[in-house]
Order: structure tokens, then C-alpha cells, then sequence
């Protein structure tokens, strides 16, 4: 059977002006311009919202859940941890 | 709070042009909330649901002014008062239908909205002009959203074009009607209160026209030097109150709950 349905979009929401735009969602529609509207009617209707950005989501590369070495920490890596370096409590500066 | 009529305007068209105004946005509000649940799509039910919602607000504005000059409450307009003393066009009452008939509904209505709201941003009435400054902030994205739907759904497939054309085929005439002349309109002009129907519909019949074109759509317009001649009978009436059966189960259905508990709140 063809798929009938729409593209999705992932939609990106920014509160104000400066913030970073944030992954709230993603909506189904036929191109971007429409995607904008649909973002705007499910996510920034009750939310205080600056800027909208949609991505159509078959063009975000994405890691693979299955392919746990592409995170792997096998040795101990304490030593890059802030941690490592300790600050005197009363500095002289 | 109440407000005073000028006395160069006569309060009797006005109190009636004000309601004409309401009642077309409550009853149009009130077919767009049908589609909650049903539209299409997920995202197009948000959609109308949240016009439908911007409408009942615009007609809350209308009738909160009718009673500001005198007349009933906005809960008795649309939860007590009878279905034939509407003064709706018939147009809005329309049952919803097919879904492209929905959205070249909504865009004849959006259009028709906005010009006869950048008609009274220029009232002498103040109240009026204020509140259609308001109001017509929202109305730019109603515009942009119906106006995507058909010049997309205008030029797709041959399926969405043969019921989108077939949906203006039967809107056309009906949308000419929401510039039926009011009783008193000519006072209201004299006064400035707004720039009178004949006007307004020619400024809607120049903005809907190049837009139904482009997507494809056929009107029964003939443009010759510019100038745009309309060539269908509008179906007028309902600012009379000569209402029609789909009104008066529109308003049972807006009346159901409310009549329950009459006089309940919330």
C-alpha cells in the first residue's frame, strides 16, 4: 500500500530570544513552510515562544541505539574529570 | 462598563451591525470545533480546533460591545436566544462537509474577515476601531494557514483538485452573502462607522480571485480593464433573519448544554 502519509519534521523551540532552540517534538506536513505553521499550532500556542526551527527528520544523521563502542569509556578517564584537580578552599590570588 | 454612542451614529444599525459580526464568527467557530477529532490530519485537528477557538473569541468581543451599548449578554446571544433571530449569513451555518470544503470556507471567510477589519481600523467609532486592530493581528495567521491549504490542495493531485474546485463551486455564491446589505447600513457609512458592503466585497473578490487562480481554482468572475465583474447569485438573507434548517441544528447543538442547567456556570 503508498504511504500516504506526510513527512515528519522535527521542531526545535526557542523561548526567547538568545536561549537555545530546544527538540520539543516533531510534526507530520507536506513541506517546511507548512511544517512552521503545524510547529507553530502544536508547540508555540500556549508556550511563551521567539523562534521556530524545523528540520525534516530524514535529514538529521543519528547515532544507532544498537552500536554501544560508538559511547564506549573502557579505560578509566577519571584524571579529565574536573575532579582531578583540586582547588585550595582560600586561594591567594 | 458602558459606552456611549456618538450622536452622529444611529445606535440601532450599529447594535445591529455588531451583532452581524459575531454572529457570523460564533456560528463559523462553531463548524470549525466539529472537525476536533475528525479532520484528516492529527496536526490540522489542532489546527482548526485553535480557530475554531480564535472565531468564539472574535464573536466574544462583538458581543461583549452589544452589550456595552445596551443589548443582551454575550451568554444570552448564543446560549438563550432563538435560532431565527440569528442574523448570520447562511454561508457560516453551511454543514461542514467535505474537508476541502472547510478549508476554501475558511479562506473566503478569512479573506472577507480582513478586509472589513482593515475597514474599521479606520471607524469613527472608536471601541470598533480598536477592537478590529486587535483582532486583526490573529487574522494574519488564519490567512496564512487556509491560504497554504488551497494553494497546495488547488494544484496536487487530480483528486484534491476535482474537490477542491467542486467545494468552490458551492462556496462562492454562499461567501457573497456575507456582504449582504444591513438594514441602516447607510447611516453607518454617512457616519464613518465602516466603508459599507458593496466596497467590501469588491475589495474581497480582488484579493480572493488572483489567489483561487493560481491554485488552478475557476470563479465565476470575468475581469475586463481591470475591473473584476462576479457572474453568480448570492446566497442572501441571513442578515434578515430568513435563517435555514442547518442554523437551527447548529444553534440546538450550541444550545444543548447550556439549556441543561439554564443559567449554570462554571
Amino acid at each position: 500500500m503508498m504511504d500516504t502519509q506526510w513527512e515528519t519534521y522535527e521542531v526545535f523551540h526557542q523561548t526567547k530570544r538568545g536561549d537555545p532552540h530546544v527538540h520539543v517534538g516533531a510534526v507530520h506536513a507536506p513541506d517546511p513552510h507548512m511544517a512552521l505553521q503545524m510547529a507553530r499550532d502544536q508547540f508555540a500556542r500556549r508556550l511563551k515562544c521567539s523562534s521556530i526551527w524545523v528540520v525534516r527528520s530524514k535529514d538529521v544523521a543519528r547515532t544507532d541505539y544498537q552500536d554501544e563502542t560508538f559511547f564506549a569509556q573502557a579505560t578509566d578517564k577519571s584524571y579529565r574529570d574536573p575532579k582531578a584537580f583540586e582547588a585550595p578552599d582560600k586561594g591567594e590570588h | 462598563m458602558a459606552l456611549e454612542v456618538p450622536s452622529n451614529i444611529p445606535r440601532e444599525p450599529l447594535l445591529r451591525f455588531l451583532v452581524a459580526l459575531a454572529d457570523d464568527e460564533l456560528v463559523l467557530g462553531h463548524r470549525d470545533s466539529e472537525w476536533t477529532g475528525h479532520a484528516p490530519i492529527l496536526e490540522e485537528d489542532i489546527a482548526f480546533s485553535n480557530i475554531a477557538q480564535d472565531e468564539i473569541g472574535h464573536s466574544l468581543v462583538w458581543y461583549t460591545m452589544n452589550e456595552q451599548l445596551g443589548g443582551k449578554s454575550p451568554d444570552w446571544m448564543g446560549f438563550e436566544r432563538n435560532w431565527k433571530h440569528f442574523t448570520s449569513c447562511h454561508f457560516v451555518a453551511h454543514p461542514k462537509g467535505d474537508f476541502a470544503y472547510t478549508v476554501i470556507r475558511q479562506y473566503l471567510f478569512d479573506v472577507g474577515e480582513q478586509v472589513r477589519l482593515n475597514s474599521l481600523c479606520s471607524s469613527s467609532f472608536v471601541p470598533v476601531k480598536e477592537a478590529a486592530e486587535k483582532i486583526l493581528q490573529e487574522e494574519g495567521y488564519h490567512i496564512m494557514h487556509s491560504r497554504s491549504l488551497v494553494e497546495r490542495l488547488g494544484n496536487a493531485t487530480n483528486e484534491s483538485h476535482t474537490r477542491m474546485q467542486a467545494a468552490v463551486d458551492l462556496a462562492f455564491p454562499q461567501a457573497l452573502g456575507m456582504f449582504e446589505e444591513l438594514a441602516g447600513e447607510n447611516e453607518l457609512v454617512k457616519a464613518g462607522v465602516f466603508s459599507g458592503n458593496e466596497l467590501l466585497q469588491q475589495l474581497w473578490v480582488e484579493s480572493v480571485v488572483p489567489v483561487l487562480t493560481a491554485a488552478s481554482l475557476k470563479l465565476p468572475v470575468d475581469t475586463k480593464n481591470g475591473t473584476m465583474t462576479v457572474h453568480a447569485k448570492a446566497d442572501e438573507g441571513g442578515r434578515k433573519g430568513w435563517q435555514k434548517e442547518h442554523l437551527k441544528q447548529l444553534v440546538e447543538d450550541l444550545q444543548t448544554v447550556y439549556k441543561l442547567s439554564p443559567g449554570g456556570s462554571w
